[in-house]
C-alpha cells in the first residue's frame, strides 16, 4: 500500500498499555502534503495515535513507518504541537528562547539562530512579543509560539494535539487559518487530532473517526472541499453541510 | 510559590529591631540582670567599636564569613552536580530519596567527632563539616527540582532529540532553579552554625571562638558584640540571596 508518495502509515497496528487494548488493527496511510483529521471520543486513543507516529510509544504489534523508515524512536522529521502549550514552553525562556530550543536541539549555530528565529516569530504574529515570556502571552499567542517552535525543526510531518480544544471560539478559529496557511506553503504533512467535527471538516483533507475502547478506525472520508477555505464560505457550502450531517451520524454511534 | 516571598518594607523591621533594643537597654540598666551576664546595649556598642578599631573584630568577622562562604559554595557546587544526577533518573531519586532523608536529619554537629577523628582539629575539618551540614538543602531541592519537570516537557525534550546533558542544562536544572535558590538559602543559615560551632570546638581564628574566650572571661561586651555581630552576616547574607532569587526568578 505505501509508495514513494506516502508520509507515514500505520500497518496492522496494535497497542496495549497495561494489559489493556488501547488501539486494534489500525490500517492507513497519509500522502505526502495531505492534511489528515482523526476525530473521536475523548480516551479514544487518539492521541496515542499521535504518539505512536512521534515516536514516544511503541507499537505492540504492527508496524507505524515514516516514508520507509519504522518509527523506533522520536525524528526530527516530526513536529509536535501538544494541546497543553502552558506546559509545553519552558516559562523561564523568553518566546525568541522557546523557538531558539528547536534549533539549538538540531545544532543550529548560535549566530544563526537569530535570523531563523525572526522570521518564524513573524509567521505566526509574534514579532513584538519575541522578548516576553510565557506567562506574559495569551492562550492563543503560547500556542502560536509552540507552532512557530514546531516549525523551526523544519519538519515534514506536523502533528498536531487537540491544539486549539483550550482556546475561545475567535482564536481557535484564527489559528486554524494560520495552520492551514501554514501547512499549504510548506506542503508540510499533517496530522490533527481534535474532538470537533467541524473542526476537522474545516481543515482536513480526510478526516478519520476512531471508535473507542479500543480505538479502531470506524470512518475515513475524503474531504474534496476547494481550497483555499473560507470561514464562511467553506462552512456553508453545501458539501461540508452534508459531510457533517453523515459525520455526524457516525460520531453518535461512537459516542454511543 | 512561597520561595519568593515578599519583601517586607525596611520600616516596621527597624521599628521592630529599635524596640528589640530598648528593653534590652531597660534590662540591663535597671540592674535586672548582672552586668556579667547581659552587658548593656551602649557597652556593647563600645565593645564593637574597640573591636573594629583594633582591627581584631574585623579578621574574626573575614574568618568567618570566608569560612561560611566557602563552605556553602562547595556544598552548593556538590548539592547542585549531585543532585542533577540524582534528579535526572526516576530510579536514582526512588533509591536514595530515603538515604538522603536520614543523612539530611542528622544533626551536622554529631558529625563532628567522626571528622576530628578523620581529618584532626584543623580548619579543614570545620571546612568539612560546613560542607557536610550545609549540603543536604540544596542537594534535596535540586532533586525535587529535577522531579517536578512537567511530563510535558519531558514529551517535548524527546521529541526534540535532546542529549541527557541538553536536558539537564537546558530544562532540568533551569526548572530547578527556584527550588535551588531556596535551598541554597537553608544551606547558608546551616553553614553559618556549622562555622561558628566547628571554630567554638577546634580554636580556629573566627567569630566562633571570640565570643567563646570572651564567655570563659566574663567579658560580656565582647561576647554580645560577637553575637551582634553573627546576627549581622546572617542577615545581610539571607536578605542578600533573598534579592538574587528575585532577580533569577523573574521570569514567574
Amino acid at each position: 500500500m505505501p509508495d514513494s508518495k506516502t508520509a507515514f502509515s500505520f500497518e496492522g497496528v496494535h497497542l496495549e498499555l497495561g494489559g489493556r487494548p488501547i488501539l486494534q488493527d489500525i490500517n492507513f496511510a497519509v500522502k505526502r502534503g495531505e492534511f489528515a483529521c482523526v476525530i473521536g471520543a475523548s480516551g479514544c486513543g487518539k492521541t496515542t495515535l499521535l504518539r505512536l507516529l512521534a515516536g514516544l510509544v511503541k507499537p505492540t504489534s504492527g508496524s507505524v513507518r515514516l516514508g520507509d523508515q519504522t518509527v523506533t524512536a522520536p525524528s526530527r522529521e516530526v513536529a509536535v504541537v501538544f494541546q497543553d502549550y502552558s506546559r509545553a514552553l519552558l516559562p523561564w525562556r523568553t518566546a525568541t528562547g522557546n523557538v531558539s530550543l528547536a534549533l539549538e536541539a538540531i545544532g543550529v549555530p548560535p549566530a544563526e539562530r537569530a535570523d531563523r528565529i525572526a522570521p518564524l516569530l513573524a509567521k505566526v504574529g509574534l514579532t513584538d512579543h519575541a522578548e516576553k515570556y510565557p506567562s506574559q502571552l495569551s492562550g492563543g499567542m503560547q500556542q502560536r509560539l509552540q507552532i512557530a517552535r514546531s516549525l523551526a525543526q523544519d519538519p515534514s510531518v506536523l502533528l498536531m494535539d487537540e491544539p486549539f480544544g483550550a482556546l475561545d471560539a475567535m482564536t481557535r478559529q484564527s489559528l486554524q487559518d494560520e495552520v492551514l496557511r501554514i501547512a499549504s506553503e510548506r506542503h508540510a504533512t499533517v496530522l490533527f487530532v481534535t474532538h470537533d467535527l467541524e473542526e476537522a471538516l474545516y481543515l482536513g483533507d480526510r478526516v478519520i473517526a476512531l471508535y473507542s475502547n479500543p480505538g479502531r478506525v470506524a470512518r475515513m472520508v475524503d474531504i474534496p472541499l476547494p481550497r483555499p477555505r473560507d470561514q464562511l464560505a467553506t462552512r456553508e457550502h453545501p458539501e461540508f453541510l452534508r459531510l457533517r450531517r453523515e459525520l455526524f451520524t457516525v460520531m453518535e454511534e461512537i459516542h454511543a | 510559590m512561597s520561595a519568593v516571598s515578599r519583601i517586607p518594607s525596611p520600616i516596621m523591621g527597624v521599628a521592630g529591631l529599635a524596640l528589640v533594643i530598648f528593653i534590652w537597654h531597660l534590662v540591663t540598666t535597671g540592674g535586672m540582670v548582672s552586668k556579667a551576664f547581659l552587658s548593656s546595649p551602649a557597652d556593647t556598642l563600645s565593645a564593637l567599636q574597640r573591636g573594629i578599631a583594633s582591627g581584631e573584630l574585623v579578621g574574626q568577622t573575614r574568618a568567618t564569613v570566608l569560612r561560611m562562604i566557602n563552605g556553602w559554595l562547595l556544598a552548593s557546587l556538590v548539592a547542585i552536580a549531585l543532585g542533577s544526577l540524582i534528579g535526572i533518573s526516576q530510579t536514582a531519586r526512588d533509591f536514595l530519596r530515603p538515604t538522603l532523608a536520614f543523612l539530611r536529619s542528622l544533626p551536622a554537629s554529631a558529625v563532628i567527632p567522626v571528622a576530628i577523628s578523620l581529618v584532626g582539629l584543623g580548619p579543614s575539618m570545620v571546612l568539612g563539616v560546613v560542607v557536610f551540614g550545609s549540603v543536604w538543602p540544596t542537594l534535596l531541592a535540586t532533586v525535587q527540582g529535577f522531579a517536578t519537570v512537567e511530563q510535558r516537557l519531558r514529551d517535548v525534550a524527546q521529541v526534540l532529540h535532546l542529549s541527557k546533558a541538553a536536558f539537564i542544562w537546558k530544562i532540568g536544572l533551569p526548572n530547578a532553579v527556584p527550588d535551588i535558590v531556596a535551598g541554597m538559602r537553608l544551606s547558608l543559615t546551616v553553614a553559618l552554625i556549622l562555622s561558628v560551632i566547628g571554630e567554638m570546638l577546634s580554636g580556629q581564628e573566627g567569630l566562633g571562638t571570640a565570643i567563646l574566650l570572651a564567655a570563659r572571661a566574663f567579658r560580656a561586651p565582647e561576647l554580645y558584640a560577637g553575637i551582634a555581630l553573627l546576627g549581622l552576616i546572617g542577615l545581610v547574607s539571607s536578605y542578600g540571596l533573598l534579592m538574587a532569587e528575585r532577580r533569577i526568578v523573574r521570569w514567574r
